[in-house]
């Protein structure tokens, strides 16, 4: 099932929860609405599944108004961060209770119902665990006992607000691969909610990055992540270096750096950032000719298992920088701390810092001055 | 008993600890098991015969009816009314919550007696709704309607306010699952409120029902003291006394006493029971993550 949502308006007293949020989501797809706390991406969850009522908008189901359906009957699964799972209740009567409590004629017979039941639980691979209770169980099964009940009303979207969130770190990659390999087997449209980043790259087909209420930008991981559309995308996904300096005359100055902008012809003296990845900078050992390279001085070297990650202090404003490294590449020339380099990004991104004139961000790719 | 360095340094000194030992037990003694006793002893004094003569007597059984009477009007109206605040309160957000939890602490803050003269305002002969009822030949001031009201009046909060702070801890995602699986508003209260609330629930109604059948001051202003039509059993207690008849007074009190231990006992097995589920679960995991 698709889903459209148009103008959506939600405010929580003088607090703007959802400023006007557009999206349309494909039949069968992974969607992760991408943000900080606060950010309202719970908020547009809960009004796709209807615990919450919007002020203004309309969502559409396959094309047909939804916005005033009761949460009941919009058929939508629902994953609770925090499971919902019915304490009194075993896991098996909590994955057959959607199955129970449906009206009479259209309720399946006890057979059906423990079928089906058995049906799920070996989907999630849990069917030792039917007759315990959820306090009896670890937080990554009592997820999937959630996930199996959800799934037990045949729903035509899967709503997960931080599914992973309340479980370790090593559960929850377990769970979110789990979690991609079942949407494949269903192709079930499905929507998730999530503030970590790695969460949403590794798991979606695209990202909704949301911000303040609204959305900063929509893509595949691969377009979010390489080509962010504002600053805040920039910053929220993955490490950046930031590097101020000034636009002018289609030129940007970032300390002794020079970098080609022509987008900012009509610039003056404009204030610029320019954001880099760590993983988007070369050390080099000497300076080179024209202006592409920032003196620094390594300041500490730490290895993280394969890769390696340089601090440096810029000679320009003594600003920290970070530059990570394959430990192949860091092993063909070890700097250490106290070494002077010269750093040359190979790839960087500036926005003008005067947010009343709307210029594109350029993309400069390290040579071809 | 060996005591670590550690238990040492963190606990006080063992002559503290007898001395505040024995001080709650010598006040324990002093007012509540002593007072207790000489219920029972005075109440047997005279032998078995004078005791259950005192309970058979026509009046004593109309009191004992009226109380028990009393108790099952209120307690099932607290019942609802209780279960209806308890989820408003929790469940939803809206203007004046704070000034309706207020209001429901008022039987706790206002003297019994001033809730009884409150009722004698409304429904007395000179009150606002007296004449009106005289008219329609309707008693409920010195008459059993006034009893019970009184007795939902002082009764009101214990049921409320049990369950409010219970409700607000559990919140309300088990509701919304329910909700989004298909449920009915019934089915979710049925199944999933009311199972989760029972413990605290039962609580509530014991604590409600042992005052309903104690209670005296409201209920002696409105009851008018009509014997063996208005007196409840501790209007009864009262009467007996200020007639020097000590041996019935005291085998009245008994049998209100017991009423209020069997209570007590309830509530003592519900809570034992609720702890060694809670405990029984806690164990299961620590099994199943071991």
């Amino acid at each position: 099932m698709s889903i459209a949502i148009r103008a959506l308006i939600k405010r929580f007293g003088h607090f703007t929860a959802l400023a006007g949020i557009n999206l349309d989501i494909q039949t069968g797809e992974l969607v992760a609405l991408l943000g900080p706390s606060g950010c309202g991406k719970t908020t547009l969850l809960r009004i796709i599944a209807g615990l919450e009522n919007a002020d203004s908008g309309a969502i559409q189901f396959d094309g047909q108004e939804a916005g005033h359906r009761h949460v009941r009957d919009r058929n939508v699964g629902f994953v609770f961060q925090h499971y919902a799972l019915f304490q009194h209740m075993t896991v098996f009567e909590n994955i057959a209770f959607g199955l129970r409590v449906r009206p009479r004629a259209r309720r399946l017979g006890e057979i059906q119902i423990r079928a089906k039941v058995q049906e799920l639980l070996s989907l999630i691979q849990l069917e030792w665990l039917a007759g315990r209770y959820p306090s009896q169980l670890s937080g990554g099964q009592r997820q999937r006992i959630a996930l199996a009940r959800a799934l037990a009303v045949e729903p035509q979207v899967l709503l997960l607000d931080e599914p992973f969130g309340a479980l370790d770190t090593k559960v929850r990659k377990e769970l979110r691969r789990w979690l991609r390999r079942l949407h494949d087997e269903l192709h079930m449209t499905s929507v998730f909610v999530t503030h970590d980043q790695e969460e949403a790259l590794e798991v979606a087909d695209r990202i909704v990055v949301m911000n303040h209420g609204q959305i900063e930008q929509i893509g595949s991981p691969q377009e979010v992540y390489d080509t962010p559309a504002t600053p805040f995308v920039y910053q929220f996904l993955g490490h950046i270096n930031l590097f101020k300096g000034r636009a002018h005359a289609g030129w940007v100055r970032l300390g002794g750096l020079r970098v080609p902008a022509p987008e900012y012809q009509n610039a003056k003296h404009t204030p610029a950032m320019a954001y880099v990845r760590p993983h988007d900078i070369d050390l080099l050992r000497e300076p080179e000719d024209g202006d592409t390279t920032l003196a620094a001085t390594v300041s500490r070297v730490s290895i993280l298992g394969s890769l390696v990650r340089l601090e440096l202090l810029q000679q320009s404003d003594g600003e920290i920088a970070e530059v990570e490294m394959t430990r192949e590449r860091y092993a063909t020339d070890p700097l250490q701390p106290g070494d002077a380099v010269f750093v040359k990004p190979r790839q960087l991104r500036i926005f003008l810092r005067d947010d009343s004139i709307d210029y594109p961000p350029v993309y400069w790719n390290g040579g071809g001055i | 008993m060996l005591v670590s360095p550690i238990q040492r340094a963190i606990t006080e000194p063992p002559i503290v600890r007898r001395l505040l030992i024995g001080l709650t037990l010598g006040f324990l003694t002093l007012f509540l098991f002593l007072p207790l006793a000489a219920v029972f002893y005075e109440a047997l004094r005279k032998g078995l015969g004078v005791y259950f003569a005192a309970l058979v007597d026509p009046d004593a059984a109309a009191a004992i009816r009226l109380t028990l009477l009393c108790a099952m009007i209120a307690v099932p109206l607290n019942l609802v009314f209780g279960i209806a605040a308890a989820w408003a309160i929790a469940k939803f957000e809206f203007h004046g919550k704070s000034v309706l939890i207020t209001l429901i602490d008022l039987p706790f803050a206002v003297s019994p007696v001033i809730a009884g003269l409150i009722y004698v305002l409304m429904f007395g002969a000179q009150g606002w709704l007296g004449p009106w009822l005289a008219a329609h030949d309707i008693k409920i001031l010195f008459a059993v309607p006034g009893i019970v009201l009184a007795t939902v009046f002082v009764t009101f909060p214990f049921i409320a306010r049990e369950l409010i702070p219970l409700m607000q801890e559990q919140g309300i995602e088990e509701e919304e699952a329910a909700l989004v699986l298909g449920a009915s508003g019934w089915q979710t209260f049925w199944r999933i409120t009311l199972p989760n609330i029972k413990w605290g629930l039962l609580y509530g109604v014991v604590l409600c029902t042992a005052r309903a059948m104690g209670e005296f001051g409201a209920v002696s202003v409105v009851s008018g003291h009509i014997r063996g039509a208005t007196n409840t059993l501790p209007l009864q207690v009262e009467i007996l006394y200020n007639e020097y008849q000590f041996a019935a007074a005291f085998a009245v009190a008994s049998l209100l006493t017991v009423l209020a231990l069997v209570m007590l006992a309830v509530k003592a097995l519900i809570e034992w029971q609720a702890h060694q589920t809670r405990r029984a679960a806690l164990a299961a995991k620590g099994e199943t993550e071991g």
